[in-house]
């Protein structure tokens, strides 16, 4: 039997980055995973990442994947693709299924990084062909360049819902509406309302009847439900869609760790059946660990800092660092990891309503419900001001761990502090120089740029494109208003894509100057 | 092939294997070589992969990464192939899958 310092089942953030840890240490690692290829769900992840510099916040997904598997092959970590790890022993024996052959492999340390599985919700037809996952969804579009279908309803409202929508959009398909059982929306306002200035309807409180179709879904009831989830009569909406795809939660993938006999809990707050672990992903084995979405759903951002954590402890266990080092370097990533877990959506925080933000500003209503600030609510966030000339317009009105907006103003007009929650704010005493660095940067494509003086009667707005065809200069159109109704005639004035945007585009829009605070999106004629 | 991504706004073009064909059941369809035969089947407006057993009911992609089943089809005579993450090679023999062969249920209950 092949023996291994380390061996780590999952290359998704969480196992790739323990890897690397562990094997920047002088341990001999080996990671197995089922994929054709490494890198678990970052591949399939195309948008900008919240954070902070340290959590490789406004680059994509799919390019951190990239960056960790080429550290990965530098620190000399070995990754076993199309093997699936089907048993795990106390004594740290794993049985993986390579192909057809069975191979027994011993590690004198273990970390279990297998990520999360989706959940799935049944109604009459949800087994229908035309009825698939989120996850398959991106995989369809994002890894194999084909589109999940033409006109989708998402059911799920969460990060994943209000993500994956937008990939849909990007890719070409038309969404119908998204709908949730749940009464207010679950995941960040920023990713809902860039889906809400395209038009997409939320349906909150709402749940599907039924999918219809013989041989594959041709199209899907919804009706409101009460607050014990009884449907509503004559509340019911028909849609006439292709496809209905399902974002309803992920559980972890905890069963390995069960059949080694690692204590367990069911933790609602970790999203299901988890071991019971320290900070640094001890399980009640000696020499078992765990990292990343098993031991509790968040992100790839925390994934990454856990997996870091579980391979230096994993080191430590192995007697290749000692405490000392071992308390220095987790000081340090303890710091980072919780400057993730601060704000409304801090896992202490799930399930309970937030009234008002940090700065004791009223939440807005309407972003829960319907996915947009209502333009009576704008006007009382930070990031909104009415100042001379070209400036930044930020609508970021919850308090998320992110911060690259402050940090790419070479100006210094963006302002959130020490506190990676703020809100963002103006800063009115320094001038914008319309450079367009921090509209590319927002991970929320939140920013705006707003010259209320650009023209007698006339204002311009630009704003972030990822869609394509890119308008053209010249080109006449509808301005959309943060609820994705036609608020006004528009021109495009200017269409930015610089290297430095990261595939952010910038567009620039003309329109009278009455709508500037209203106008967020184009549609062309 | 409109639902293929041509051009994608962040990811550009996809890469893609040789061109190849294959047939669905007697139908010959062009896909990409190493891509899944799940996509192929997908871009060319192929839903139904299966029905089962008991209760003839279609199943069609599902999970997309291989965990759930649905999309099992009957490839090269072998039945329950994961379409989803098995790789489509020029000529393969791809039909649907009824219970777990590729003959239809009246066909099966003939017992010709
Ligand atoms: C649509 C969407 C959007 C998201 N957006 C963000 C975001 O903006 N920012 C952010 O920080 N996070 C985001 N996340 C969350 C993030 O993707 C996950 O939290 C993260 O991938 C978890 O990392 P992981 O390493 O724990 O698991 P995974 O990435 O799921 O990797 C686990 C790997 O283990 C493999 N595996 C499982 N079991 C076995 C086994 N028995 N044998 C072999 N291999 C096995 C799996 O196939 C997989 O490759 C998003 C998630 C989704 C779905
Ligand atoms: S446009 Fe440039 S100068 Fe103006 S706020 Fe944004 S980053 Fe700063
Ligand atoms: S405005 Fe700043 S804090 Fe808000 S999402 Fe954009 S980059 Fe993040
Ligand atoms: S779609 Fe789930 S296994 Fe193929």
């Amino acid at each position: 039997m092949k023996r291994y310092d380390l061996i780590i089942v999952g290359a998704g953030p969480s196992g790739l980055s323990a890897a690397i840890e562990a094997a920047k240490r002088g341990m001999n690692v080996i990671v197995f995973d089922e994929n054709e290829r490494p890198g678990g769900q970052l591949f399939k992840q195309i948008h900008k990442f919240f954070g902070s510099k340290e959590h490789k916040a406004k680059v994509r997904g799919f390019v951190i994947g990239k960056q960790l598997l080429d550290e990965a092959a530098e620190t000399g970590v070995k990754v076993i693709l199309n093997a699936t790890v089907i048993g795990l022993y106390q004594d740290k024996e794993i049985v993986v299924k390579i192909g057809e052959a069975v191979e027994h492999y011993k590690g004198n340390s273990i970390i279990i990084a297998t990520g999360a599985a989706e959940n799935m919700v049944t109604f009459p037809g949800w087994t229908l062909p035309g009825v698939i996952g989120a996850g398959a969804a991106q995989t369809m579009m994002n890894i194999h360049g084909v589109k999940p279908g033409s006109k989708i309803l998402m059911l799920g409202s969460g990060n994943v819902g209000l993500v994956v929508g937008f990939q849909l959009l990007q890719c070409g398909c038309e969404i119908a509406a998204l709908v949730d059982a749940a009464p207010r929306i679950g995941g960040y306002g920023v990713h809902a309302a860039k889906l809400a200035r395209t038009g997409v309807p939320f349906y909150l409180s709402h749940t599907i009847v039924e999918a219809e179709g013989d041989a594959c879904v041709t199209g899907v009831t919804i009706a409101e439900i009460d607050s014990s989830f009884n449907f509503i009569p004559g509340t019911e909406k028909h849609f006439d869609v292709d496809t209905i795809c399902m974002a309803v939660g992920l559980s972890p993938m905890s069963q390995l760790l069960k059949m080694a006999g690692c204590k367990m809990e069911d933790n609602p707050k970790r999203g299901g059946q988890v071991p019971i672990c320290d900070e640094y992903g001890r399980t009640s084995i000696p020499g078992i660990f765990v990292a990343g979405d098993v031991s509790g759903i968040e992100e790839a951002s925390s994934a990454m800092i856990e997996g870091r954590m579980a391979g230096i402890a994993a080191a430590e266990y192995l007697g290749y660092i000692d405490e000392n080092e071992l308390n220095k370097e987790l000081a340090s990533l303890d710091k980072a990891l919780s400057g993730l877990r601060q704000g409304m959506f801090a896992p202490e925080n799930r399930g309970r309503l937030i009234e008002k933000t940090d700065e004791g500003i009223a939440v807005s209503d309407s972003l829960l419900k319907k996915g947009y600030v209502a333009d009576d609510e704008i006007e009382r966030f930070p990031g909104f001001t009415h100042t001379k000339g070209i400036h930044p317009v930020m609508e970021c009105t919850q308090n998320i761990p992110c911060n690259p907006c402050q940090d790419a103003c070479p100006k210094g007009c963006i302002k959130i502090g020490k506190d990676i929650t703020a809100l963002p704010a103006v800063d009115d005493s320094v001038s914008c120089i319309g450079c367009g660095m921090c509209v590319a940067s927002c991970s929320g494509q939140a920013i705006f740029l707003v010259d209320e003086t650009y023209e007698e009667g006339y204002a311009s707005i630009t704003m972030p494109y990822e869609f394509f065809p890119l308008p053209e200069i010249g080109i006449k159109g509808k301005a959309l208003g943060r609820d994705g109704q036609i608020v006004c005639e528009a021109e495009v004035i200017n269409v930015k894509s610089l290297p430095a945007f990261d595939k952010t585009n910038l567009l620039t829009i003309k329109v009278p100057v009455e709508y500037a605070s209203k106008a967020r999106f184009f549609k062309a004629e | 092939m409109e639902t293929r991504i041509e051009n994608h706004p962040i990811l550009g073009d996809t890469k893609k294997g040789k061109p190849v064909t294959f047939t669905y059941n007697d139908m010959e369809v062009q896909g990409y070589e190493g891509e899944p035969i799940a996509a192929a089947l997908k871009a060319a407006g192929i839903m139904v992969h299966r029905y089962t057993k008991k209760e003839h009911k279609p199943r069609g992609i599902f999970c997309a990464i291989g965990r759930c089943t649905d999309c099992v089809m009957v490839v090269d005579g072998k039945p329950n192939i994961r379409t989803c993450v098995t790789p489509l090679k020029q000529g393969m023999k791809v039909q649907t899958q009824y219970g777990v062969s590729a003959d239809t249920f009246d066909k099966q209950q003939r017992g010709v």
